[in-house]
């Protein structure tokens, strides 16, 4: 396994996570409009949505159990995507999403980059027990991403999904805390003196 | 055509949601610690009538939601709960129930609303696919479920947090050819006609 190293919270080796501003209403509503991106995402009717809608969503997304992220790479600060976490505190579990916006972006490690990220979030900031996530049977890609970061298979919701005349299975994976841990030991993982020391 | 009841299984029928008799009962069944825990991961929390109420007024998605309470054949007593999410593009939907008063647990009630409610899904609603969550420390529902014909698909490890201890959050599933090969098994629902269309 190669090493990984987690910097500091919010900064990987390629992107970072941060704030959605409201001026990039305009990339959430481009994105809107690529129907595959809309298909990767979510159970939802692909329908494009303009900036203002996505200027409201911000307004109103303060729910104390969400975690959302823009997903920024570190070389130039773009915004390619976003992710976030749904919490159930009371039971120390989480829902995991990402999203890599930009198409030029996808396939070059960036997302896996931020599902790192996300996990040290899950696990060092929010406490959490393990982290919960879904991939459509049709995205391989995410689905190679979700394992290189540890995710476990975790079962098989059949035939649930139909699209272009087709029913599609939808895999279910998670990520405990313990395997998380024993991953980033075998990794060799260590923190910066900094985020030790009081 | 003839149409098999939708409504009447053989211990129990779906019917209406009438307050304030409905409200009244569950607001009773929310001071039940233990029903609670079965029938979500939420905190356990009381609830008055009259939140019930606003609660079924404020009800969103009602295009996509099929609540129902489930009454006794005999006696027409109000035993519980029970409801369908839809997912109208993917032709799956949600099952969710309840038998609230304790003493009709574990004696065929809920197993019989299952079916009624997986009937409705497939016959009325034109599913493909019905799916439910239940929990690793509730053996008597998987049960019922799968007499009811659901499979287990999906285990979220120790996903479920009581009393200090872990358990396991369950998806189980009931596909239409599955559903389809066991009304031809059982006998079709049509030998209960009390409807003509």
């Amino acid at each position: 396994m190669s090493s990984y190293h987690i910097g500091d919270l919010y900064t990987g080796k390629l992107v970072r996570l941060g704030a959605v501003k409201a001026e990039e209403k305009d990339a959430l509503s481009r994105w809107s409009h690529d129907a595959e991106y809309m298909r990767m995402m979510n159970f939802n009717v692909a329908y494009p949505q303009p900036p203002s809608f996505y200027e409201e969503k911000m307004k109103e997304d303060h729910s104390p159990n969400s975690f959302y992220f823009g997903v920024r790479t570190l070389a130039d600060d773009k915004l390619i995507g976003n992710t976030g976490l749904w919490c159930d505190f009371t039971h120390g579990d989480a829902w995991f999403w990402i999203g890599i916006g930009e198409a030029d972006s996808r396939g070059k490690g960036y997302g896996y980059d931020a599902t790192e990220l996300m996990l040290g979030y899950a696990f060092r900031e929010l406490n959490l027990y393990r982290v919960t996530l879904g991939v459509f049977g049709y995205n391989e890609r995410a689905r190679r991403t979700y394992e290189k970061a540890g995710f476990v298979h975790e079962g098989t919701q059949r035939e649930v999904l139909y699209r272009e005349g087709k029913r599609w299975d939808l895999q279910d994976m998670g990520l405990l805390r313990s395997e998380w841990e024993a991953r980033r030991e075998q990794a060799h993982v260590v923190e910066p003196e900094r985020m030790l020391s009081p | 055509m003839t149409f098999g009841t939708l409504y009447t299984g053989s211990l129990v029928r779906l019917a209406a949601r009438i307050n304030p008799e409905f409200a009244e009962a569950l607001a009773r069944w929310t001071h039940d610690a233990e029903y609670m825990r079965l029938i979500g991961g939420d905190p356990a929390r009381m609830i008055s009538a009259a939140q019930v109420e606003a609660q079924i007024q404020k009800e969103k998605n009602k295009e996509s939601s099929f609540e129902f309470a489930l009454r006794t054949i005999d006696g027409d007593k109000l035993i519980g709960e029970g409801g369908l999410s839809v997912k109208w593009n993917h032709q799956h939907t949600w099952l969710g129930i309840g038998i609230g008063e304790p003493e009709y647990r574990n004696r065929g009630y809920g197993t019989d609303a299952v079916k009624l409610l997986t009937s409705y899904a497939f016959r009325e609603l034109g599913m493909h696919r019905v799916q439910l969550g239940v929990f690793g420390n509730n053996p008597r529902a998987m049960r019922a479920y799968e007499k009811a014909g659901f499979t287990r698909e999906v285990v979220h490890r120790g996903a479920i947090h009581r009393d200090g201890q872990r358990y396991d959050d369950i998806m189980m599933s009931i596909l239409r050819p599955e559903w389809d090969a066991m009304q031809e098994r059982e006998g079709s629902h049509s030998q209960q006609d009390t409807t003509r269309g």
